[in-house]
Parts: structure tokens; C-alpha cells; sequence
């Protein structure tokens, strides 16, 4: 990777590592971290840590959202998706909307190169986690597809249809 | 989604989450069942059939993935650690953030449960700064831990002189694999001076 482009594109990040991209293995932990709260505090539980991680820990960047618009949200996910290691995404603005177009989801795609089992609802995640931080950004986000492709929408004005739980694919593991 | 560049973030916001909700005793079960037993069974498992050279594989691997400052030393059975720059305190200290009462106490709380059950034990030191030692031993080994510089030579962590500062504060862990086994120490009496 070439390292000018990615400090560039970190800068869009609220926090900062002195490498590139993150270690993959800590994929291992979200999942069992998802489990563990499952397990322990039940499914709306893990909702309610959710959303609460996506207005408090990600605070600065909900912030950057409601001030800079979808191309603030364009730039946060370009460098995010750049800064993990081994995924395929599209970012891409249109029509009030920013749209992730994810081809290969990298948590799923390193958790299943390593046999790990998956949490069944591990893809919901993206859903609660991004909605709440759309919230407080005064937007709205919703998910289709899972299991190691989806596309996530953000839009700038919530659409009045809620999110069609449905459409979010449970994790298939090994 | 929740990513891995920033891991460490939103892990020591995890730690402050779980404590509000069951205290201590979720905190620990946490490192105890999700990371020791699930998160790093990689680890567990190489560790339990390899013994020594198992953790040094295993720690091989990951903290050169994670791009840490660090040396690993190999004695006359025993294992030790020198981190220099810890990775994952590190990036607390880099980007602010401390939501948890003491991030450190997470290390333990995992490798703790993965040595009992491979029949190891430790001891290690950290200074709440990003540098930490540790020593593995077979459970029943009851040598104390190298003096500083015994084992690791120029590499003992003791010996930076960053080591005591004014940001420090040290905490002590004695041949044990329990985080509940904590001892605040002062550096000119703990084992960074024995």
C-alpha cells in the first residue's frame, strides 16, 4: 500500500495508529465479544451496546457527519475501508445518499478463512451500529444483504420505510 | 461496522460498557470466556501443545502483526516479554482515550486463564505507560523473577529510562494468573528492584 495515499486517507478517521491498516486477528475478538454479550445480557442486550458505542465511542465522528454532510460520510468510509485489511468496497455519492457497496466484508471474510464460528447475527451489527451514529448525524442508514456482501445506504433525509430486518442475511459459518 | 484499525478504542470502551453492567465479575468472565477462550483459542491451543515454543510462535505472530515494540527472551525455562511500546496502550495514549479504569488489567485477564490452563504462571509489571514486562514459568516453578537486566540484558524494559516518569504508576503480579492478584507497587521496592 502505498503510504502517502494511506496517511492522506486516515486523516478522515477520528483516531489515528502508526500503521496502515489494523490487524485482521481482531476480528476474532469482535466476534466473540458479540457472543459473549449475547450470551450473558440477551439479544436486546447486545442492541442496546450497540447503540450506545455508536452515539458515545464514535461521538466525533456522528459530529463530523452533521457538519460536513454525506461527503464527510463519503470520506469517513473511504478511509475507513482502507484502513482494514483485505475487504472490497465501493463508496459512492448519489442522489442524497451515500451509498458502500461491499463486495467482500473483511470481518467475515478473515473470521471464515479461519474457520472461526460466526455469530449468526454478526451482519445486524453493521445495521444497529450504523443507524444509531446516522441518528445522531440527523440521517438515517439502512442495510441489505450479509454474510460477507451487502450494501449499506446513508441518507441524508430518513426515508419514512424502517429498516426490513428480513433483508439482513444471517452468517453462514464454516 | 466495527473495524479493526481501531480496535484498541473501542475494546477499552467495551471494558467501561461491561463494567457498568455486571462490575468486576462480568469484566473478568469477558477477558476470562470471549477472549481467552474464544477470541484467542488460537492462542490457548498452541500455547497448551507447544509449551514454551508456543508462546513464542504465538507471540511472534501477533505482535508483529499488531507492529509492537518488543523482545522476547528465552531462559533456562522460562519466557520472557520486554514491551517497549505496546501497541494497544499505545494507541490510547496516541488518540486520548480512557474509558475504562485500567485498560492494562485486560492483558492479564486473558493470558492469566490461557497459562493456568496450560500449567504455566507469571509474573509481570506494568507502568500504565505503554511498557510492561513478563515472565512465564511451569506452575511450580517457584524461582523469582530475573532481576532487571539478568535475563533480558539491555532489552529488560527496567532499564529505559522512561521506565519510572512522572506518568507512571505501577502494578504488580506475582506468580499468579488471576488479575484479582494485583499489587500496586513502587517500583524501588517491587521486582523492578529485587
Amino acid at each position: 500500500m502505498d503510504k502517502t495515499h494511506s496517511v492522506m486517507k486516515a486523516g478522515n478517521l477520528p483516531y489515528h495508529d502508526t500503521k496502515p491498516q489494523g490487524a485482521a486477528d481482531f476480528y476474532f475478538a469482535i466476534n466473540a465479544t458479540f457472543r459473549f454479550i449475547q450470551d450473558r445480557l440477551g439479544r436486546q442486550g447486545w442492541i442496546a451496546y450497540l447503540r450506545q458505542l455508536g452515539a458515545r465511542y464514535f461521538a466525533p465522528v456522528n459530529d463530523s457527519w452533521r457538519q460536513g454532510g454525506l461527503p464527510a460520510v463519503a470520506g469517513y468510509w473511504r478511509a475507513f475501508f482502507a484502513a482494514e485489511p483485505g475487504g472490497a468496497v465501493e463508496v459512492r455519492e448519489e442522489a442524497g445518499t451515500v451509498v458502500l457497496d461491499i463486495g467482500r466484508c473483511p470481518a467475515i471474510h478473515h473470521l471464515k478463512t479461519h474457520a472461526r464460528e460466526v455469530v449468526p447475527s454478526y451482519c445486524e451489527h453493521c445495521y444497529h451500529l450504523g443507524q444509531a451514529r446516522a441518528e445522531a448525524a440527523g440521517m438515517a442508514m439502512r442495510l441489505e444483504g450479509g454474510d460477507g456482501q451487502c450494501r449499506h445506504v446513508y441518507f441524508a433525509h430518513p426515508p419514512e420505510t424502517p429498516q426490513d430486518m428480513s433483508a439482513i442475511r444471517a452468517v453462514t459459518s464454516c | 461496522m466495527l473495524g479493526c484499525y481501531d480496535f484498541c478504542g473501542h475494546y477499552d470502551w467495551t471494558f467501561a460498557w461491561l463494567h457498568e453492567q455486571g462490575g468486576d465479575a462480568l469484566l473478568r468472565d469477558y477477558w476470562r470466556e470471549a477472549i481467552a477462550g474464544d477470541s484467542q483459542r488460537h492462542a490457548s491451543q498452541l500455547i497448551e501443545e507447544l509449551g514454551f515454543e508456543g508462546m513464542k510462535k504465538y507471540w511472534a505472530h501477533t505482535l508483529e502483526e499488531e507492529a509492537a515494540g518488543y523482545t522476547m527472551t528465552e531462559g533456562d525455562a522460562v519466557i520472557r516479554i520486554d514491551m517497549h511500546e505496546c501497541p494497544s496502550k499505545g494507541f490510547l495514549l496516541r488518540n486520548n482515550l480512557s474509558h475504562s479504569t485500567d485498560y492494562c488489567d485486560h492483558c492479564i485477564g486473558w493470558i492469566g486463564p490461557v497459562m493456568e490452563k496450560a500449567g504455566f504462571t507469571i509474573d509481570h509489571e506494568h507502568n500504565h505507560c505503554g511498557k510492561c514486562w513478563w515472565e512465564m514459568r511451569r506452575t511450580g516453578d517457584e524461582r523469582p523473577p530475573s532481576t532487571p537486566g539478568e535475563l533480558a540484558d539491555k532489552a529488560d524494559v527496567r532499564s529505559a529510562s522512561d521506565w519510572i516518569n512522572p506518568e507512571a504508576s505501577f502494578d504488580l503480579f506475582q506468580k499468579t494468573t488471576s488479575v484479582e492478584n494485583k499489587e500496586p507497587a513502587n517500583p524501588d521496592q517491587s521486582a523492578s528492584s529485587i
